[in-house]
Parts: C-alpha cells; sequence; structure tokens
C-alpha cells in the first residue's frame, strides 16, 4: 500500500514537474525539498521548525514535500527512500538514530541527492550538518553567571549521563570557568548528573548540595531551564533564590518568567525558527550546487566520530533580564506569560 | 596435579558451608531470650532489622559527613523528599500482597500532576475566567485530581480483575499510555507558577510562608497521635479479653506505648529543632516587626505538610489494611486466590478497588511533587515506580502475596531515599548511586529470603 503511494506520488511529481517546465540544474526554481521528521507530533516541529522552512523554500522558488517516521528508525529509512522517489533534490533529515540512518543517506547521496542533517549529527562526510553550537550553550551560560559571581563556591547539575549533550554543555562551561577553578578563585562544591534531565531530582540535589555546604553556594551552573527550576525550588526554601545566580537554556516558559522574576540569571534560547531558515536557503543553494562545502556560512566540524563534516553552526542567544524583548518580539512569548507575578517598574521591558 | 586438590576444594567448601550454618545457629541461640522477648511484644522481627538496618546507615552516613546527614536540617529534607514515595508505597503493598503489580505509577502521577497544574495555572484561572490565587484553588485541584485518579486506576483495575489480563501487562500500557498523553496534551511544556496554597502541600515556601505545621501545631498533632496509640492499645486488650484471645503481659503494652510515643515526640521534637532558614526568618521579622537577635531568630520550622500528608494517608491505610474486611480480603486474596473465591469473596471487584486506590495515592503523592517543585514537568514521575516497588518490597511485601505491611514499606521508602541523598551529601556520581541502591535491592530481599527460609 505504502509503495503504491509512493509510486503514485512519484509519478504525480513527474506530471507536475513537467508542467512546470523545471529545468534540471543551476536553477532551484521548482526544486523539490523533502524533509524526513522523526517524531512530527512533538510540539516544536510543527510549531516552530516546519513553518520556518516552508518559508525559505517558499521564497527560493522550491517545493516542500514532508513524512513522518513516527519515533520509527526503520520507517525513516524507508522514509527518506520515498523522499527521492518522490523528486527530492535535497533532503533535511531529522534523525532518530544517526547512525541507523546513514546507509539510507549514502543511496540518497549516490542517487545525486544532497543530505542536511538537522539539528542531530548523522555521521557522513558528504552531508551538511546544521544545528545550534552545544559547547557555545555551555560557554552562554557559564558567562552569565561567572559576570555575576566571578568567585566562590559553585554547583554544577548537569543533565543525563547517557546524553552527549551534557558533556558537550559542561565542555563549554569549562571554557569560562576552567581557569578560576585552578586558581581556585572557584570551587566546585558540587557537581552531579542528573537522570533524565529530572527537575525533582535536581532539587533533591540541590538540598543536599545547599545542606553539605551551610547554604555556601554562591552560584549554580544548571545544564537546562527544567532543571533550574529544580533549583530555584531548593534555593527559595532557604530565602536564597534571587539571590545566587542560576543558569538555564531552552526558552521555557517557565523559565523566561524566572529570568523576568529574577530568580534565575539566564536562559540561553535557540530560536528553533532560525534553524529552520537556515536548513531552507541551505537547500535552496543545494538545488543549485549539490556540493555542500560550497553553501555559505559553513564550516568544518570534527565530529566525535572522527569524520570531518561541513556545517553551519547557528549562535544561540542568551537572554537575560536586560535583553528579554527579544523573546517577545521575536512572538516567542506572551507578555503575560512572560511578567507573570513580576511586580510593576521592576523589569523595563513588563511594563 | 588435579586429582588431590578437587576434594580438597570439595571439604573446604563444606566445610565452610557448615560454619556459617552453626554459627548462624549459635547466634540464633544466643539471641533467643531477645527473640522471646519480642513474642511477648509481638513485634515482627523483619520490621525490628529494617529499624536496625536504617540505623546502621544513619550512623555511617553521618560519620562520613561529619555529622551533617543526622542534622535536623537533613533529616527534615529527608522526610520531605521521601514522602512522595511513601504515600504511593502503602498502595503498592496492597497490590503486590493481593499478587498484583502496578507498573503506572510513575506515568500516572506524571499525568495527573500535569493535569493538576492545567487545573489551577489554565483552566480556572484563564479558561474559566476565574483568576489566579483564588482561596478554593487548591483544594477543587486536588479534589479533581484525586477523582481522575481513581478513575484511571480503577479502569486499569478492571481491565484486570474482569478482563483477566494480567496486571504486569495492562500497567506496562498504563506506563505508555500516561506518559504518552502528557506529551500529546502538554506539548513539552512546563507549566509554571502554581497556586501559592497549592504549593504549600509540598513543603516549600513562598515569601516568609513555609509550608509546615509550625511548633505548637506539630507538638498537638504528636501529642494526638500519642494518644491514638494509647487508645489503640488499651481497646485492642479488652477487644482480645472479650474474645477470650491471650494479651500481652501488661509491662509489654507499657512497653510499646512508651517507644511508639517516644518515636513520634522524637520525630517532632527533630521537625521543630530545624529552624526557619535565616533569609527566609529575617524577612518574617521585618513584616512583623520582631527585632533580630543578635544570633539570629530560631523559629521552629516543624513538620513538613508532605510529611503531615504521608502520616494521614498511612494511619488510613494501615486502618484498612488490618481492621476493615476490605483489607483482610486482600490478604486473604494474596495468601489463596482460589480459597478466597470459595469463601465468598468478590475477587474482582476487591482487585479492581486496590488499583482505584492506588491511583487516588499516584493523585496526591503528584500534587505533592508539582506543589514541592512549584511546576508540572513532562517527565514528572519517571521511573518513580521502581522506586515505589522497592521500597514496599525492601520493606518485606512478597511478590508470592499475602505478605506486606505499610509501616513496613513507609521505612523501605525512607531507606531508598536515606541512601540517595546520603549518597549526594557524600559527592558520589550517579551511575554510582543506581550501583548502591541496586546491589542493595537485591541483598535485602536475598538475606530476607535465606532467614525466612532458616526460620521455617
Amino acid at each position: 500500500m505504502a509503495k503504491r503511494i509512493a509510486v503514485l506520488a512519484a509519478a504525480l511529481m513527474l506530471i507536475v514537474s513537467a508542467c512546470g517546465g523545471t529545468s534540471t540544474g543551476g536553477t532551484a526554481a521548482g526544486c523539490t525539498v523533502g524533509v524526513s521528521w522523526n517524531n512530527y507530533q512533538e510540539e516544536r516541529w510543527a510549531k516552530w521548525d516546519e513553518p520556518a522552512i516552508k518559508a525559505a523554500i517558499a521564497a527560493g522558488g522550491g517545493k516542500y514535500v514532508s513524512n513522518d517516521a513516527k519515533s520509527s528508525a526503520e520507517t525513516q529509512a524507508s522514509n527518506v527512500d520515498n523522499l527521492i522517489s518522490q523528486g527530492a533534490k535535497v533532503v533535511i533529515v531529522l534523525a532518530q538514530d544517526g547512525t541507523a540512518i546513514k546507509p539510507s543517506v549514502a543511496k540518497a547521496i549516490q542517487n545525486g541527492a544532497a543530505v542536511i542533517s538537522y539539528d542531530r549529527l548523522i555521521e557522513d562526510p558528504k552531508a551538511l550538518y546544521i544545528t545550534f553550537d552545544n559547547v557555545l550553550v555551555g560557554k552562554l551560560e557559564a558567562q552569565a553567571v561567572f559576570k555575576a559571581k566571578a568567585t566562590g563556591n559553585y554547583v554544577v547539575i548537569k543533565g543525563n549521563k547517557a546524553d552527549a549533550n551534557a558533556d558537550f554543555l559542561r565542555g563549554g562551561m569549562d571554557q569560562v570557568i576552567g581557569d578560576a577553578v585552578k586558581s581556585g578563585a572557584i570551587k566546585i562544591v558540587g557537581e552531579t548528573y542528573t537522570d533524565n534531565w529530572d527537575p525533582s531530582k535536581a532539587q533533591t540535589e540541590m538540598e543536599q548540595f545547599l545542606t553539605a555546604n551551610q547554604n555556601k553556594v554562591d552560584a549554580v551552573l544548571s545544564e537546562n531551564d527544567g532543571m533550574a527550576g529544580g533549583v530555584v525550588a531548593a534555593l527559595t526554601a532557604q530565602g536564597l533564590a534571587g539571590k545566587v545566580p542560576v543558569s538555564g537554556q531552552d526558552g521555557d516558559k517557565a523559565a523566561l518568567n524566572r529570568v523576568a522574576l529574577g530568580t534565575q540569571t539566564v536562559d540561553v534560547w535557540k530560536d528553533a525558527r532560525a534553524l529552520g531558515k537556515a536548513a531552507g536557503d541551505a537547500a535552496m543553494q543545494l538545488c543549485k550546487n549539490s556540493d555542500v562545502s560550497k553553501v555559505t556560512g559553513t564550516a568544518p566540524f570534527k565530529t566525535p566520530g572522527g569524520n570531518t563534516v561541513s556545517s553551519i553552526l547557528l549562535q544561540p542567544d542568551p537572554i537575560t533580564k536586560d535583553n528579554l524583548k527579544d523573546v517577545l518580539s521575536a512572538g516567542w512569548i506572551t507578555k503575560a506569560d512572560l511578567c507573570q507575578g513580576v511586580k510593576a517598574g521592576t523589569v523595563s521591558d513588563c511594563n | 596435579m588435579s586429582g588431590p586438590t578437587v576434594p580438597t576444594e570439595a571439604a573446604t567448601q563444606g566445610r565452610t558451608a557448615g560454619s556459617i550454618g552453626s554459627l548462624l545457629d549459635e547466634l540464633g541461640a544466643a539471641l533467643a531470650p531477645v527473640r522471646r522477648t519480642l513474642s511477648y511484644l509481638e513485634i515482627d522481627t523483619r520490621l525490628l532489622g529494617m529499624v536496625v538496618a536504617l540505623a546502621i546507615i544513619w550512623t555511617g552516613f553521618d560519620i562520613i559527613s561529619n555529622g551533617i546527614f543526622l542534622s535536623p536540617r537533613n533529616l527534615w529534607n529527608l522526610s520531605v523528599q521521601s514522602a512522595s514515595i511513601a504515600i504511593m508505597a502503602s498502595g503498592m503493598v496492597l497490590i503486590i500482597v493481593s499478587r498484583g503489580i502496578d507498573l503506572s505509577v510513575g506515568s500516572m502521577l506524571g499525568f495527573l500532576g500535569y493535569t493538576m497544574a492545567m487545573i489551577q495555572a489554565v483552566w480556572l484561572p484563564q479558561a474559566l475566567g476565574l483568576g489566579f490565587e483564588q482561596p478554593y484553588t487548591w483544594i477543587v485541584t486536588i479534589l479533581l485530581g484525586i477523582a481522575l485518579g481513581t478513575i484511571i486506576g480503577g479502569l486499569q483495575g478492571f481491565v484486570v480483575a474482569y478482563a483477566g489480563v494480567p496486571s504486569f501487562i495492562v500497567t506496562l500500557g498504563g506506563l505508555l499510555v500516561w506518559r504518552g498523553l502528557i506529551f500529546r496534551y502538554a506539548q513539552g511544556q512546563t507549566i509554571a507558577p502554581l497556586d501559592q496554597n497549592f504549593q504549600m502541600l509540598g513543603g516549600g515556601t513562598v515569601g516568609t510562608r513555609v509550608g509546615a505545621l509550625g511548633e505548637w501545631a506539630s507538638w498537638i498533632l504528636g501529642a494526638v497521635i500519642c494518644v491514638g496509640i494509647v487508645v489503640t492499645l488499651i481497646t485492642s486488650r479488652r477487644r482480645r479479653r472479650r474474645y477470650g484471645f491471650p494479651v500481652r503481659p501488661l509491662w509489654a503494652e507499657a512497653l510499646l506505648g512508651l517507644v511508639g510515643s517516644g518515636a513520634v515526640l522524637g520525630v517532632v521534637w527533630v521537625a521543630n529543632s530545624y529552624p526557619l532558614p535565616v533569609n527566609v526568618a529575617n524577612q518574617y521579622a521585618q513584616e512583623h516587626g520582631i527585632a533580630v537577635p543578635p544570633g539570629g531568630l530560631f523559629i521552629p520550622t516543624g513538620l513538613a505538610f508532605p510529611v503531615v500528608v504521608m502520616l494521614l494517608v498511612t494511619l488510613v491505610i494501615t486502618f484498612i489494611a488490618s481492621r476493615r474486611r476490605f483489607g483482610r480480603y486482600v490478604y486473604a486474596i494474596g495468601g489463596n486466590p482460589d480459597a478466597a473465591a470459595l469463601a465468598g469473596i468478590n475477587v474482582r471487584r476487591t482487585v479492581m478497588l486496590t488499583f482505584a486506590l492506588m491511583g487516588a495515592l499516584a493523585a496526591i503523592s503528584a500534587a505533592v511533587q508539582t506543589a514541592r517543585l512549584n511546576a508540572a514537568v513532562t517527565n514528572l514521575g519517571v521511573q518513580n515506580e521502581l522506586d515505589v516497588i522497592s521500597a514496599a518490597v525492601i520493606g518485606g511485601t512478597s511478590f508470592a502475596g499475602g505478605i506486606g505491611t505499610i509501616p513496613g514499606a513507609i521505612l523501605g521508602a525512607v531507606v531508598m531515599q536515606s541512601l540517595r541523598s546520603g549518597m549526594v551529601l557524600l559527592l558520589v556520581d550517579s551511575p554510582t548511586q543506581d550501583i548502591v541502591v541496586g546491589v542493595v535491592l537485591v541483598a535485602a530481599v536475598g538475606l530476607d529470603t535465606v532467614f525466612r527460609r532458616r526460620s521455617r
């Protein structure tokens, strides 16, 4: 059944492109870009990423097709093949499993299509890797906290031990505080991984670190917003919320509200729409020339697997009390959500 | 070469096994008077064993942490951290006793916590336009949550009892379904902040309001429980005498009453020895125009609300399990389901009710956890089923059915949480924590099985 639909779709594509009088090579007009989502049910992809990709492709005169693997690596492998048979010249893959998808990606590239690994790395040297720079996220988190408190006792709440991102983020933090730790200006009095990035566990960890140090904790580096919520709850119980700088990332509404309230210092925000736009723009360039290293703004990236891939690493935006207008003007959060409970006159962007 | 060594090894092994056995026998003989005393007191020796184990863990952590572990502050934290698992563990005991299992408690907790957060932060104030921070918000939220918990727990119980699908499978399905539903309608978002009255349930702090009873209310509650213990002892003695059952010697009754009341008052004393944190106390002084003395203000915190909730829940469930017909049916079904059915017990209805009760308790735990975090997150309660089942099993509940006590499960939850938070205190990393907890789980149940086999 699925195969028949695919054949039908391919036939339809042929007719459409024939009617449109598409010329192959050199131009992007009428070029088909396929997107393989790993799990379209997650809100983010439908709400933020897809519209941005679609808009960028439409602006370049291309056509957008997509399918959803429903969190299955096997389904995604056949989905990529389907996109090729639908006439896609560029395939954007949000990988369910960056290793399992490799054979399909290699096959697509052999068939003359260009592949973009979107947000998650696929270890294929010929695929273009577009993502936010996770090491930089960690660095920006640490910078904001370090700016607020450059010496004293630090606590580091890391994410899931099985998630490579937890270590990327920690590496970025070390670029900022590493020297101060060596010189003794900063003492790390507690550092732990947190199973499943679980905010309740982070809260318990923070309570124990506060108890062990008689509340002498001067700053907390939390790797994401959820855990920062647990940390702030533990600090609130000791009357320390707002007095101890805390970091986070993700742009959670609750966390941005904490930034406005002053209980969280920084929320490193990764605008999914910027990522979508970058991928759409890159796809339109790849329609003209399928050599990924020729896309503007690429740089070589050494992967953990030892490959060198072309990559576009986007800059995340650290949101502090001073630039809350960035998330407001971008329409990421409403003023009511951002400023709930904020005392009038304390934050300029809430007035 | 191998010829002569083999018999030697065998002989050595035989001797070792024999000497361990005789050692245990000697130990048993030496402890005989103790055992006799305990049989007068009618105390479960296993429960006593757990108390001893807990004492060893606590003392060990206290020595290594230079006295931080047994500080009032850490014990207060520990009591709050254990409460949510302990609440669910008391329901899990009844399910395991009647030969079932509920793997869905973590997901149910997440789903119910999320729903309760939506009720108080979105539906009541925004969708119905009633506004934030209404005086009735918290109670409406909790009642709806408990009702929903009872329904979804009962639904699983219905499938288990009336459709005859094994509870392992039904609740494994539940584990996936309830978690899936959260993602479905939560879309990965965190719901925060929550209602301020509701937050009190988690033992948290809002401004200078702390989610605890305070000094005098704690003492009063402690006194009420002490009176309850004495009254229970007296009435049960009278009842036994009326039916001609043997009664404990009077000294044993007195000792039980003293130890029980002493333990309760001790807990209250520890909770009252934990003062409000300096910053909170200073703000409190400022708001109430109290001058802060040079040594700082000492305002006792008292029993935290999650602990009060846990105490109430365990009292009610213990009462149901030991004094009500439903409780006796549960144990009878666990002992022998066929005999129970032949004796005229409505097995299906009873089994369904245990699951419904579990759902209600998951809702109460969900309220405590979300209130404590002051947020509902999509991964709330992930893997809590493992903690809850471990607590019940460490507390002496047997998968063979028919055996298990609620106080045991509460102790089990405290043992688990003591290990976890003690290790965080000592900066043990999380993979090592998992290894230790896993080993302790198997060792506790293993030792228990060995001793039970010997005592037969």
